[in-house]
């Protein structure tokens, strides 16, 4: 098992790789249990990635990934390698997801507090291209308004951006995983960046509006 | 090509033409090249709503950047789904040992269900037979057990004959 990892992490061609990702899962579907594992280790921290991009509650993520790769060994048998594997799993992992949450019917996470014009100028400043770099501390906070503004977006608008721009999955991947074509996942990420903006526009350029009237009255 | 350069929606804010979306996605990740390249160059020389837009998504990108990917689930992890793997493999293999069971016990009650039909069918059956036969059988006796009544007679000769009878019977 150790020579497995040690020669798996060597520096190899994506070809290389690809052929040696095929042994590998030829080796788990005849049922060699270090094959399966060698897997999920390969392929882990992107299946969480993926099922936290579509969940978004931590608490649940572990979970649903532990359920894709047991339904991933228990299907493997009928995997015909004519995808990649990756693809395959990946394609589980979201229906996984969508199967939890129609399961589960999880609301989706509403923060009801607004931003203060403090945060409203931290986050400005994270933004800014002009701006020098953010403190870590500031960083940290921006995350948790960013956080808040996904919430406000559609679940569909919210997965393609944090697949895409958070867990580095490519647009080419993403219509494979979704099914979808690859000029439509463009041009769905183009609006769904178009309403993230929107997003934050309203959340910074109105509340100091909102606020003096809210004196006034 | 739209040279739209007053493209706005309803909110009169600046939205971008939508045969060029998938091109700005593409310029946007610098992964435009070519004749595409050079047309949405053009393209956005004129249009102030797809240069907005871009503007927008630039904006967008860096507002995305803050995020964090989810953190690896670390080394122990794989051994934590195996572990699970195995302990379901065992429990369904538990139950494929009593499958079989159950399986004849769910044959053995749909069977006894069906005889149980066929015996309560056929006792039915019997039995409407034989309340059709004893109502056959009333209906035959009846005249046996109500003696038809004697019908008056008409004329004098009728009842001489009557007399006649009445004395046979008494003899």
């Amino acid at each position: 098992m150790a020579a497995t990892a040690s020669a798996l992490s060597l520096p190899v061609s994506r070809r290389e790789k690809g052929e040696e990702e095929r042994q590998l899962v030829q080796r788990a579907q005849s049922g060699e249990e270090a094959a399966f594992e060698e897997l999920i280790r390969r392929h882990q921290q992107r299946v969480f990635g993926l099922v936290s991009g579509i969940l978004r509650r931590r608490e649940d993520v572990e979970d649903v990934v532990q359920q894709v790769f047991l339904k991933v060994f228990v299907s493997l048998k009928r995997f015909d390698q004519r995808a990649a594997f990756s693809t395959w799993l990946y394609k589980i992992s979201v229906n996984e997801c969508w199967d939890y949450l129609r399961k589960k019917k999880v609301r989706p996470l509403v923060y009801e507090a607004d931003l203060s014009e403090e945060q409203v100028s931290r986050l400005d400043g994270v933004v800014s291209a002009d701006q020098p770099a953010a403190s870590s501390s500031d960083r940290a906070e921006a995350r948790d308004l960013l956080e808040r503004m996904m919430e406000k977006l559609p679940a569909q608008d919210r997965e393609l951006l944090v697949l895409k721009e958070v867990e580095g999955f490519s647009v080419q991947e993403l219509a494979e995983i979704l099914d979808l074509n690859v000029n439509t996942v463009k041009v769905r990420l183009f609006r769904a960046r178009a309403r993230l903006m929107d997003v934050y526009r309203r959340r910074l350029h109105s509340k100091p509006e909102q606020q003096a009237e809210g004196k006034e009255g | 090509m739209s040279m739209n350069s007053e493209n706005r929606n309803a909110e009169n804010k600046y939205v971008a033409c939508p045969q060029y979306e998938a091109a700005l996605e593409d310029q946007l990740q610098g992964t435009l090249r070519g004749p595409e390249a050079s047309m949405l160059a053009e393209h956005l020389v004129t249009c102030a709503g797809c240069r907005a837009a871009l503007e927008d998504a630039a904006v967008s990108a860096r507002l995305l950047a803050i995020a964090e990917p989810s953190a690896d689930p670390g080394a122990g992890f794989s051994r934590i789904v195996m572990a699970r793997i195995r302990q379901e493999l065992v429990s369904s293999e538990s139950k494929s040992i009593w499958l079989p069971v159950v399986s004849v016990a769910w044959r053995f009650a749909a069977s006894a269900a069906f005889v149980l039909v066929l015996l309560l069918s056929f006792d039915l059956g019997r039995h409407s037979q034989f309340v059709s036969d004893q109502s056959v059988i009333a209906e035959n006796r009846l005249p046996e057990i109500v003696p038809e009544r004697p019908s008056l007679p008409t004329n004098r000769d009728d009842v001489l004959l009557m007399m006649a009878d009445t004395s046979h019977g008494k003899q």
